[in-house]
């Protein structure tokens, strides 16, 4: 093997140099989704039904909270805003007497979700545990944490806010059962 | 009404061990990807280095070059069947550290014309070897990371020991005027610190957990800050006391540093007040200024910091100081090329002084690379540590990526003059085995720790 030239070394080291950078960029490249949030995605509504209440959530997604329930899509165990706040008012959500969050309003609604003892983020990135992409939610939203034992949401510095029965929420809050959340263009509440 | 219940059934949790098994791995896949390329990358480095030392290539290449690959892709597909959910970069940003490591130690072996055992590049891929089998077996037996909660006062215990293990008689050795080494026979040496700063970093979460709330609620109010109560300043003074000790019984900075850092962040994390934080900072100058004004080694380190080219001292006490900024300036914006530098003129330079020893022959370029690579490594940590559910483990993935971050800032810091030279090793990069093995388990946990939070059911509404 012949002697490598000193040119031959600089062009080599300067390779070295690129690829190593190349690395770099590859990783940051990868965890893009982590630094400008995941892609935006407009909602497939699941069905004709669904459609119709999906546009009009669409449309004015901050004005209409708790959407028209007449145009909203068929959920199994769905309980109307109205009814839900009503009855349990103000009975505060605790790890004894809330067992789910149920999606009231949205693309999903009807589905729920088993609460256990460990808090619940929401928001547009994959490490989230309820991910929810639409286009008015943050990449880490909001999040429900048991605090002595109540449940609250807490506002994670969100751009679109987090709606707890219609009003802002700015501190961690305590959440009633039955009270309507709301995240994007997505309504929840804890039930027993 | 048949969609409606068609998206109920598609529930987030599919049932166990039927949807699992055919979903594809494009975590680990991702992950398999970077590892070759971090490979690739090791193999060139040592490929250069032969260039540029010896002019020509010779079979070490293989046996340096492909050592650390088949370990990590053992760790690899170790993950494919016990972690599968892990964070995908940890692991190849390690590997590509490690291995750049190893280039640099074999590029000095050669100047010092080292072979055989006493070639430090080849006990490097041995510690390689036995740290990444360690990395496997946390994997394997750690199983959830919220075991390790029931150990908090065994983690604390441990610490204190392994922490008072060299100055045990007969087991403790010195080097360099730092009693932090213990040794086993003629060969074998272990710096035990390393170990125990997963250990701290284990009992500072735990007990933070369980007692923070008696530290951020009581206090009196003064200048607009809440200072917590002097019985409750009480652990953060014992740790302040012991953090000191170490100091003065085993002549030993950055370790004192790394720990008392460590201790105010997950403080600060746990309680989210600053004026803790303060308190520490203050005590810590305090502490400093005291032991820099009584204590002969640590005013010798200030002055060598401040004034590095004396002629009274730039042949002597800070000379390594001094050789290692030579070093830096010589490489440039990218370097003399490996092979091509005299980095093998500063004393220690493949442990201590390996960031300068790299400046010298990757330049600019190549150290903000390095760089990079930390700085990757670490916001992978702490963002590990942000998506926890649970509060130990938050604390626990802050406090461990934390670590790495301050030891990295430590002994760069103090090889560039912006704060006075301490003895730490560079995370992954530095020859020495327990700091190997130290952080590959600091990536093992990670890594569990990133599984425990993916895995979790999760609700996907859209896309």
């Amino acid at each position: 093997m012949t002697t490598p030239s000193q040119l031959t070394l600089v062009v080599l080291q300067l390779v070295f140099l690129g690829l190593l950078w190349a690395f770099i960029f590859a990783v940051v490249y990868s965890i893009r989704s982590d630094l400008f949030g995941s892609r935006v995605r407009k909602l497939q509504p699941d069905a004709s039904s669904a459609a119709s209440s999906n546009t009009a959530v669409a449309a004015g997604p901050l004005l209409t909270p708790g959407a028209d329930p007449a145009v909203a899509p068929p959920p199994i165990r769905r309980t109307t805003p109205a009814t839900a706040s009503s009855v349990n008012h103000g009975q505060l959500a605790s790890s004894d007497n809330a067992t789910h969050l149920a999606i009231t309003n949205g693309t999903k609604a009807g589905q729920e979700f088993p609460l256990g003892s460990d808090e619940i983020l929401i928001g547009r990135s994959s490490d989230c545990t309820i991910i929810i992409r639409d286009d008015y939610t943050s990449t880490h939203h909001a999040r429900i944490m048991l605090w002595n034992s109540r449940w609250m949401i807490q506002d994670l510095d969100s751009t679109n806010g987090t709606f707890l029965d219609n009003s802002r929420v700015s501190t961690p809050t305590p959440i009633p059962l039955g009270a309507q959340v709301k995240v994007g263009a997505t309504t929840f509440e804890l039930r027993r | 009404m048949s969609s409606a219940t068609e998206s109920v059934t598609a529930a987030p949790t599919p049932p166990r061990g039927v949807r699992r098994l055919r979903r594809p791995q494009r975590v680990r896949n991702l992950e398999l990807l970077l590892l070759v390329a971090a490979c690739g990358l090791n193999i060139f480095a040592i490929v250069l280095v032969q260039l540029g030392t010896l002019r020509t290539l010779n079979p070490q290449v293989f046996i340096l070059g492909t050592g650390i690959s088949v370990l990590v892709f053992g760790v690899h597909t170790a993950m494919r069947f016990l972690a599968r959910d892990a964070d995908p970069f940890l692991l190849p940003i390690a590997t590509l550290l490690n291995g750049l490591g190893i280039a640099m130690i074999y590029r000095i072996d050669l100047a010092n014309h080292e072979t055989g055992w006493q070639s430090a590049a080849l006990r490097q891929v041995a510690w390689s070897t036995i740290a990444t089998a360690c990395a496997v077996v946390t994997i394997i037996a750690l199983r959830n990371h919220r075991v390790l909660f029931r150990y908090t006062y065994l983690a604390g215990f441990t610490a204190i020991v392994l922490l008072l293990l060299p100055l045990v008689p007969g087991l403790g050795r010195e080097v360099s005027g730092a009693r932090v080494w213990i040794g086993f026979g003629s060969f074998a040496t272990f710096q035990p610190g390393e170990i125990a700063k997963i250990a701290l970093a284990v009992f500072f979460a735990g007990y933070l957990v369980t007692n923070r709330d008696s530290l951020s609620m009581v206090g009196r109010r003064v200048l607009g800050m809440r200072f917590p109560r002097a019985r409750d300043l009480g652990p953060l003074l014992v740790v302040w006391a012991f953090s000191m000790s170490v100091i003065v019984f085993q002549r030993d900075l950055g370790t004192a540093l790394l720990f008392f850092g460590l201790f105010l962040v997950t403080l600060y994390i746990a309680t989210g007040r600053l004026s803790w934080v303060l308190c520490g900072l203050l005590l810590f100058i305090a502490g400093a200024l005291v032991a820099s004004q009584t204590l002969d080694y640590v005013h010798n380190r200030f002055e060598n910091w401040l004034d590095p080219f004396n002629p009274a001292r730039a042949q002597g006490a800070s000379y390594q100081l001094v050789q290692g900024l030579f070093g830096l300036a010589h490489g440039g914006f990218v370097g003399t090329g490996w092979g091509l530098g005299r980095p093998d003129i500063t004393p220690v330079s493949q442990s201590d002084y390996i960031v300068a020893s790299l400046g010298e022959e990757l330049g600019l370029t190549g150290v903000f690379a390095i760089l990079a690579l930390y700085i990757l490594f670490v916001s992978r940590g702490l963002r590990i540590g942000f998506a926890g559910h649970d509060d130990f483990g938050k604390l626990l993935g802050v406090g461990l990526s934390f670590v790495v971050a301050l030891q990295v800032f430590i002994v760069v810091g103090g090889v560039t003059r912006v704060i006075p030279l301490t003895g730490l090793t560079t995370p992954f990069l530095a020859a020495g085995g327990s700091s190997l093995v130290a952080n590959w388990i600091v990536v093992a946990l990670l890594l569990r720790l990133s599984d425990t939070i993916r895995k979790r059911p999760r609700l996907v509404i859209g896309g």
